[in-house]
């Protein structure tokens, strides 16, 4: 069992006044058979009310919602969180290498997973790279998915920075560099393009042990691996995730699940700066 | 006395005899519904018509009651030109009409419900998944979300035409903002006002309790635990086409007409502002495309939404009318399965005819397309605007030879319908100051809410004003006319 405390901050700062806007954060982490919220503080600048919501995709926001004008806006969030270890994952005894693959033809299969099954904007390979990694139907869906996180490991430069997150894949395979949510939307659309449904997450990354990662919120994958269930790839880091990945959400893509959403009237220089620290004690 | 050059209003009428005319039969008799019409109109010189028409136009514009075509530069006010002589329905006719849509709007509820949760017809293999997936107005975030009552498509606007074998088929099935209502009711004022006389002779049912239905349709979503709840009309503003149904439906129900800056989410209730402070809202009828209804689960750029509005639909703390989402179930792609949908949800036959679509992906489809492509449409599925549509009965042989070989490299990629003749109609035309033949359509209103429903017996009759046209459109066009439907 690892005790884990997350603190989420950012900090931004306005040369013209700001009258009103509209925050809402994605950066709550989730209770699933792996983890366990124990509590939960937010504060906001300014006395401005902090409300709970749930958003489209049944994930847990936080939103500011400010009526005075402000030049300045602070927001901190602090976790506290138990997570479990994970135990490694082998291909389920019961079925065989072609039990997987009649298991991802069946009709109510697509349907089922039919949201993780399809290309979105940022998961849409280029039509010359849709062969670039295809599965060898003579192996288990769970050892063709790990040579894949492999594969997008040693193929992807971690770099942090420059870059959004919201970069297509076109580009992202033209500069074989990026940060973790390029690796998990190669990652996503190649699973996805070998009918096994592979969805994008969003969490925190434990930088213990010299992992990629950043002082920022960190993305993998899940898979879901027939017989199996949702398994989680850390593709930017070529492991399984573990009880270093804290997720907060998924979705199809980024898109589905940034950790903040905006809506405001701004002018005039502005900067923000986002803080993520994750500490754990065993 | 008349005057020996007393032109009659009919007296050039052209009747082309292999269109279906709503009021000439084959023998160019005047069918028995439109005698009494047709004789008072026939007894009228075209002087005093034309002072009539004038008369109601000047009062359609005094009136504001107009719309704007978007593509024009200076994007004028028009008003949606009006004919002052009424298309009939016979009760009888009706009756079916009314099932029919009816009928249609439960089967599409159904189908929506099922697609946002088990897609048990998916399952079946009855509809492909990819024709849900591919979608625009597929809205993923509306899965295993139960509306009030069950009920997505509140208010549906189904247009239908009547072939040259006089039978009516569903050309579209509109559930996601159908406008037009307004005009429905200002055809019926226009007509009343310029021609009183002529309602003494007929007996006809009212189109003007439509906004007393939709107020109590909107109250029967209400959201669990509200006694009176507050309803609104939500409007993109001043500046939309319709901005004017906007505005008379919220007045005739008496409810308030709001834009998205006008309302405010708390902890995912839904406030009005006031001036005297905030008032909660139940049911929203919202005249606001799916993407734009809140910016922060959807287009972020949406400045007429409302911040953190589907959260407090979620949560069942108001309801949306219609339901997000519904778009997913009124496209091209669906249509052609509606004969399936009606019965696999409902076990019933379709009451009214979808026209018949052959797919060419099934090979005896294929086989009758190829024989026939001289007397069918042929349409790609896939693309939308009318691009790659091929009408058989225009094309050269060696067209025809061209339109085989590209269905037979991909044959799944299309479909094929047959070409469909609008019926006509006698309608006023300025530049000849005379009657003509004009295709019409008709396209109803039903409303469904909770154990209540209830169909405009009415509707509106669009005219292709443009000869030989059968685009209706008022962006392209057309004009409309009042619409009665008879008692039985």
């Amino acid at each position: 069992m690892f005790n884990y405390t997350i603190k989420y901050t950012t900090e931004n700062t306005y040369e013209n006044p700001v009258f009103e806007s509209y925050w809402q954060f994605m950066v709550t982490p989730e209770t699933n058979s792996s983890q366990d919220l124990i509590s939960s503080s937010y504060s906001v600048s300014d006395d401005n009310s902090i409300e709970k919501s749930i958003n489209g995709y049944n994930f847990e926001t936080t939103r500011i919602h400010t009526k005075k004008p402000f030049n300045n806006l602070t927001f901190e969030a602090i976790f506290k969180l138990n997570k479990s270890e994970i135990s490694p994952i082998e291909p389920n005894p019961e079925f065989t290498v072609e039990d997987d693959y009649k298991a991802i033809e069946v009709l109510d299969f697509k349907v089922d997973f039919e949201a993780f099954l399809n290309a979105t904007e940022l998961t849409a390979l280029p039509k010359v790279a849709v062969k670039l990694f295809e599965f060898e139907t003579s192996k288990h869906i769970l050892d063709n998915v790990k040579q894949l996180n492999t594969w997008v490991y040693d193929l992807i430069t971690f770099k942090a920075g420059e870059t959004t997150e919201d970069m297509l894949l076109e580009t992202v395979l033209e500069k074989k560099e990026g940060v973790s949510s390029d690796f998990v939307h190669l990652f996503c659309a190649i699973a996805r393009v070998n009918k096994v449904p592979a969805r994008y997450v969003s969490g925190y990354l434990h930088q213990g042990d010299g992992f990629f990662g950043d002082s920022e919120m960190y993305a993998w994958a899940e898979v879901y691996i027939p017989n199996l269930g949702w398994i989680g790839f850390d593709p930017g880091n070529n492991i399984l995730a573990d009880h270093n990945h804290i997720k907060v959400a998924h979705g199809r893509d980024y898109k589905d699940c940034p950790p903040l959403k905006q809506i405001m009237y701004a002018y005039g220089e502005q900067e923000s700066k986002f803080a993520v620290e994750v500490n754990y004690e065993q | 006395m008349k005057p020996t050059n007393f032109k009659h209003l009919f007296s050039s009428y052209d009747g082309n005899e292999n269109l279906f005319d709503e009021i000439f039969d084959k023998k160019q008799n005047v069918r028995k519904v439109y005698q009494k019409l047709f004789d008072i109109y026939n007894d009228q010189s075209i002087e005093d018509f034309i002072n009539l028409n004038n008369k109601a136009k000047t009062s359609f514009f005094n009136q504001g009651i107009t719309f704007q075509v978007y593509n024009d530069e200076k994007a004028q006010e028009k008003i949606f030109p009006f004919d002052l002589f009424p298309r009939i329905i016979d009760g009888e006719e009706w009756a079916t009409i009314e099932k029919g849509v009816i009928q249609r709007c439960k089967a599409l509820n159904a189908f929506i419900w099922d697609i946002y949760h088990d897609k048990n017809i998916i399952k079946a293999g009855l509809v492909p998944m990819e024709l849900i997936s591919s979608s625009a107005n597929y809205l993923r975030q509306m899965d295993n979300l139960d509306p009030v009552g069950g009920i997505y498509n509140h208010i549906s606007g189904t247009d239908l035409i009547k072939h040259s074998d006089g039978k009516y088929y569903v050309l579209e099935d509109n559930i996601r903002c159908p406008s037009g209502v307004s005009y429905v009711i200002y055809n019926r004022n226009a007509l009343k006002r310029s021609l009183f006389g002529v309602f003494n002779h007929y007996d006809i049912h009212t189109v003007t309790d439509y906004s007393e239905n939709l107020l109590e349709i909107m109250e029967s979503v209400k959201p669990k635990g509200v006694d009176v709840p507050t309803c609104v009309v939500i409007t993109p503003g001043v500046f939309n086409s319709a901005y004017f149904e906007h505005s008379y439906l919220a007045k005739t129900m008496g409810i308030e007409l709001v834009e998205g800056r006008d309302l405010v989410v708390e902890n995912d209730f839904l406030y009005m502002k006031t001036i005297s402070g905030l008032k909660k809202v139940d049911v929203v009828y919202r005249r606001i495309d799916d993407g734009f209804l809140d910016p922060l689960e959807f287009k972020k750029d949406s400045a007429i939404g409302v911040p953190g509005l589907f959260s407090a639909y979620k949560n069942g703390n108001v309801t949306l009318v219609n339901a997000p989402g519904t778009g997913v179930a009124d496209d091209k792609a669906i249509y052609t399965y509606m004969p399936e949908i009606i019965k696999f949800y409902l076990g019933e036959k379709p009451i009214l005819n979808n026209v018949h679509t052959y797919h060419c992906s099934r090979p005896t489809d294929l086989k009758f397309v190829l024989e026939n492509i001289h007397n069918l449409v042929v349409k790609p599925v896939d693309e939308a605007g009318g691009y790659g549509i091929s009408i058989g009965n225009r094309l050269t042989k060696a067209e025809i030879a061209d339109v085989k070989k590209v269905i037979l490299q991909n044959p799944r990629k299309y479909i094929a319908q047959p070409i469909m003749s609008l019926s006509v109609h006698a309608t006023y035309i300025e530049d000849c100051q005379s009657f003509e033949q004009r295709h019409v359509d008709l396209r109803t209103f039903t409303l469904l809410g909770q154990d209540k429903e209830f169909v405009l017996k009415g509707g509106l009759t669009r005219v292709a004003l443009k000869k030989g046209n059968l685009i209706v459109n008022s962006s392209q066009g057309g004009g409309s006319k009042d619409t009665w439907v008879l008692k039985k």
